[in-house]
């Protein structure tokens, strides 16, 4: 059987444009988390750029302020005593090379004070002074931010000793200029690198998603009914996906037959009971058509004859309805209602109860023979006690036309360490081995002198297997057959099983 | 006080009174709503031809123009800071107009005409060029004794040959005195430390006459009272020389410095537009035609289609431009000009007190 859809309902084309809009995108996803990975990755770059630049703009302007520095540290002298500076015009020289860079300066000893340059230039370096080592370092002055290098060094004489301090600032005009110019280029690249990633990614996320649009489009241009394999090539991608589609389409195309054996079945096993119904009902009709004119008390009674054969057709036709209803009511149950914990007594003694009359007119005395309190499951009541029903019916119908009838039927249930037994114990004729297998199969009948839908087994395998139950079929000692079905115990502690 | 400020005052405290005193010339309508102060160390005998051109082409402005001596604009520059009088200022003396600059007292223009200056004629485009002229030797050519010289070598073998004849008959800047004085002599200094020493030497010797302005050493070797003016504004010497018989331009062989006249704008400048104005009008084609045909200065971009014209430098040596960059602050550095002058004044015996 298969399970349908509850509500299933034909989606206006509207309604189905609408559904599409707001489903998510596969590939707006994968296109969005691409794109935001090489954001964020670009970004840092970017970030990182803009710190590399500056620091390169740095490094190479600082050459030049050292350079100058150092040729105005090698001029400082002492003469008579007295510190002196006769600044060497290559040192500016080396400095103009940062074109429009304003240059402020200041030498003094920390004995004799102030030597020469900018008076009010009181620069300190952010790090403790130590003696020749050159320190760099930005600091507003004059307006705008200057990159100063600081050195402070010892000058010594025979007679004295001073110690001698130069600042050296240019602004930062070339430094940024360059830091942007670099910063811009790599910009510009890293930019471009990001728009042909997210580029791939676009043509890629294309690319990958094709093969689904073609088993798409493979299934969407197939003829009514056709649920033959799909045979284009796909990536291993979509290989299992493709796979999975033919087995569905497989499984649905056994569904399909066994539906419609299953129709053609049943419209069989109602037609013959409809036509022997309706050649005894033509029966009875020419019966009291011919007999119109004698009183002959035979008319009547074959009459009377055929009319109960039809009451007998009426009702084996009866059973058989309610037989394949029951059957659909249960195939329902089963792919619709789940398994709960439940009493399996239950079902069993109110169908041995339903039974015992029917059995009792055919002769059989139907026993139940439990002394269990409580036999807990997992499972669902209506179609245990169908199938119950099922099991007893059968058992009553096959314990013997013939003259050695047999006259008992003994429902057993028994309880084992995890699991419940249930016996339908019959002493009919029995059932040849090589037939064993095949009493499952649907609108399988053993014999067909004794009445039967063929149906009822089929049925009962069915709920056991959905039950996860075991069914066997035994021999009865000395003749006669057992139907075993075990049942596992329900357990609190499992929950299941 | 701080040593710098003692210098300076020592340096302004004859000139203060007179230079600030003096009334501003006016040019243009004067019911013209708008006012263009200019502040110049530039004769207005080279001068006033342009401000008439430029006040005929925009007749809505009136200019006054100060003329003030190098030294004394770049104090007055400082001093006025606050609360600018001037909008625009123009000097020779290159080094301390960039010294200005570099110290945060100018302010940023730009227009089609700076931009088409090429950058060696400006800086941080707030200072601009807008001529370049040699620097000269003038001779009176009667009472020079022997020949001309052609270059400081042969001027310094004249001065030992003619001791007597040269004595007190050689003129040249005050340094003291002349921004532009001392930038050229600092630049001689710069170029050929040896000769320079030994002109020093020869003029202190011959007790050489030191003067604040070029047109008062121009007049004197005009005169005859010198014989030679040493390191002379080009342009001023040029226009004199061409009007003047007995004169005589030299550009020294062995270098010729080219020196060039610079303008800015002070911040905080009132009427800063107009100071835009005026300095892409010096800048046109113009104005710097007109430089070259009236014979008022030597342009930067000189026409040279007439080869015999004397507004062409056509330097007989190698030319040394005074670069208008940093280095400019070298020669201004406290210790070194402090140290350059002193040993001026002792090499020409004049004590600090003269």
């Amino acid at each position: 059987m298969w399970q349908k859809s509850l509500n299933h309902q034909n989606l206006s084309k509207e309604e189905e444009e609408n559904a599409l809009k707001k489903a998510p995108s596969l590939r707006f996803r994968f296109i969005l988390a691409g794109v935001l990975v090489i954001g964020i990755i670009a970004g840092l770059a970017i970030n990182l750029i803009f710190d590399y630049s500056q620091k390169l703009a740095d490094l190479s302007y600082d050459r030049l302020l050292r350079s100058a520095l150092l040729q105005m540290d090698e001029n400082v002298g002492l003469m008579r005593n007295e510190v002196s500076i006769d600044i060497p015009w290559s040192a500016f020289a080396t400095l103009a090379q940062a074109d429009e860079d304003r240059v402020f300066y200041k030498v003094e000893s920390l004995e004799q004070g102030f030597i020469t340059g900018y008076q009010d230039l009181n620069s300190e370096p952010p790090q403790p002074p130590k003696i020749d080592q050159i320190q760099f370092y930005n600091q507003e002055y004059s307006g705008e931010m200057v990159r100063f290098a600081w050195i402070q060094r010892h000058l010594t004489d025979p007679e004295t000793a001073q110690t001698v301090r130069i600042v050296l600032g240019q602004t930062r005009l070339s430094r940024e200029e360059m830091a942007a110019a670099v910063t811009q280029k790599a910009v510009e690249v890293v930019v471009f690198i990001a728009l042909v990633a997210i580029t791939l990614i676009i043509i890629g996320s294309h690319l990958v998603l094709r093969p689904l649009h073609r088993i798409e489009r493979a299934l969407e241009e197939r003829a009514m009914g056709d649920l033959t394999p799909i045979v284009i090539n796909t990536p291993k991608e979509t290989h299992h996906l493709k796979v999975a589609i033919n087995h569905f389409m497989a499984r649905l195309q056994t569904n399909l037959e066994q539906l419609e054996n299953y129709t053609a079945d049943a419209a069989h096993q109602l037609r013959t009971p409809l036509a022997s119904l309706k050649a005894l009902a033509e029966n009875a009709r020419d019966i009291t058509s011919f007999g119109d004119h004698s009183v002959d008390g035979t008319a009547s009674e074959r009459q009377r004859q055929a009319l109960d054969n039809i009451v007998r057709q009426c009702d084996a036709l009866s059973q058989t309805v309610t037989l394949l209803l029951n059957q659909a009511v249960v195939s329902h149950r089963l792919q619709t209602h789940r398994l709960e914990p439940m009493d399996l007594l239950i079902p069993i003694a109110a169908s041995c109860r339903e039974q015992a009359v029917t059995a009792l007119h055919q002769g059989v005395h139907l026993s139940l023979d439990c002394d269990l309190k409580e036999t807990l499951i997992l499972g669902d009541s209506f179609s245990i006690q169908q199938m119950m029903q099922n099991l007893i019916e059968n058992a009553v119908r096959y314990s013997g036309s013939n003259a050695q009838k047999a006259t008992e039927v003994i429902v057993q249930v028994n309880a084992f360490e995890r699991f419940y037994r249930i016996k339908v114990i019959d002493y009919g004729d029995g059932i040849p081995d090589d037939e064993k297998e095949r009493v499952f199969e649907r609108f399988y009948r053993g014999r067909y002198d004794i009445a039967g839908s063929g149906v009822g087994l089929a049925m009962v395998k069915d709920i056991v297997d959905h039950h996860s139950a075991r069914l066997q079929i035994l021999d009865t000692e000395p003749k006669g057959t057992t139907f075993q079905v075990d049942f596992a115990k329900f357990r609190f502690d499992e929950g299941v099983l | 006080m701080k040593p710098v400020s003692i210098w300076v005052m020592f340096l302004l405290i004859p000139f203060m009174s007179k230079a600030w005193a003096t009334d501003p010339v006016w040019f243009g309508d004067s019911n013209a709503p708008r006012v263009l102060y200019i502040n110049s160390a530039m004769d207005l005998a080279s001068f006033e031809p342009i401000l008439r051109a430029f006040v005929v082409q925009h007749p809505t402005i009136k200019v006054a123009y100060r003329d003030v001596n190098t030294l004394e604009l770049y104090y007055l520059t400082i001093k006025e800071q606050q609360k600018p009088e001037a909008s625009l200022v123009i000097s020779s003396a290159m080094d301390l107009h960039l010294k200005l600059v570099n110290d945060g007292y100018a302010q940023s223009y730009q227009s089609s005409f700076t931009d088409r200056l090429p950058d060696n004629f400006k800086w941080r485009n707030q200072l601009f060029a807008f001529s370049l002229e040699p620097i000269v030797m003038l001779v009176n050519k009667k009472a020079f004794p022997g020949d001309l010289p052609e270059d400081r070598q042969s001027l310094l073998q004249t001065i030992r040959q003619n001791e007597k004849t040269m004595t007190k008959r050689i003129g040249t800047y005050d340094i003291r005195q002349s921004g532009v004085g001392y930038l050229l002599a600092s630049q001689d200094a710069r170029q050929a430390d040896v000769t320079w020493g030994r002109l020093l030497e020869a003029f202190g010797s011959h007790d050489v006459q030191t003067y604040c302005c070029t047109h008062d050493i121009i007049d004197d070797v005009a005169s005859g009272k010198l014989v030679l003016g040493y390191n002379l504004l080009g342009s001023y010497a040029s226009q004199r020389a061409q009007e003047d018989d007995r004169l005589k331009m030299i550009l020294p062989k062995d270098y010729t410095l080219m020196l060039m006249r610079a303008a800015l704008i002070p911040k905080g400048a009132p009427n800063s537009e107009d100071a835009g104005v005026f300095l892409d009008f010096l800048l046109s084609d113009n104005a710097q035609k007109m430089m070259q045909t009236q014979g008022l200065l030597f342009p930067i971009w000189p026409d040279s289609s007439s080869p015999n014209d004397p507004y062409v430098v056509n330097a007989p040596g190698p030319t040394g431009v005074i670069e208008l960059d940093q280095q400019l602050l070298v020669g201004r550095d406290y210790a070194k000009q402090k140290r350059f002058i002193r040993n001026w004044e002792m090499a020409l015996e004049i004590s600090e007190d003269d």
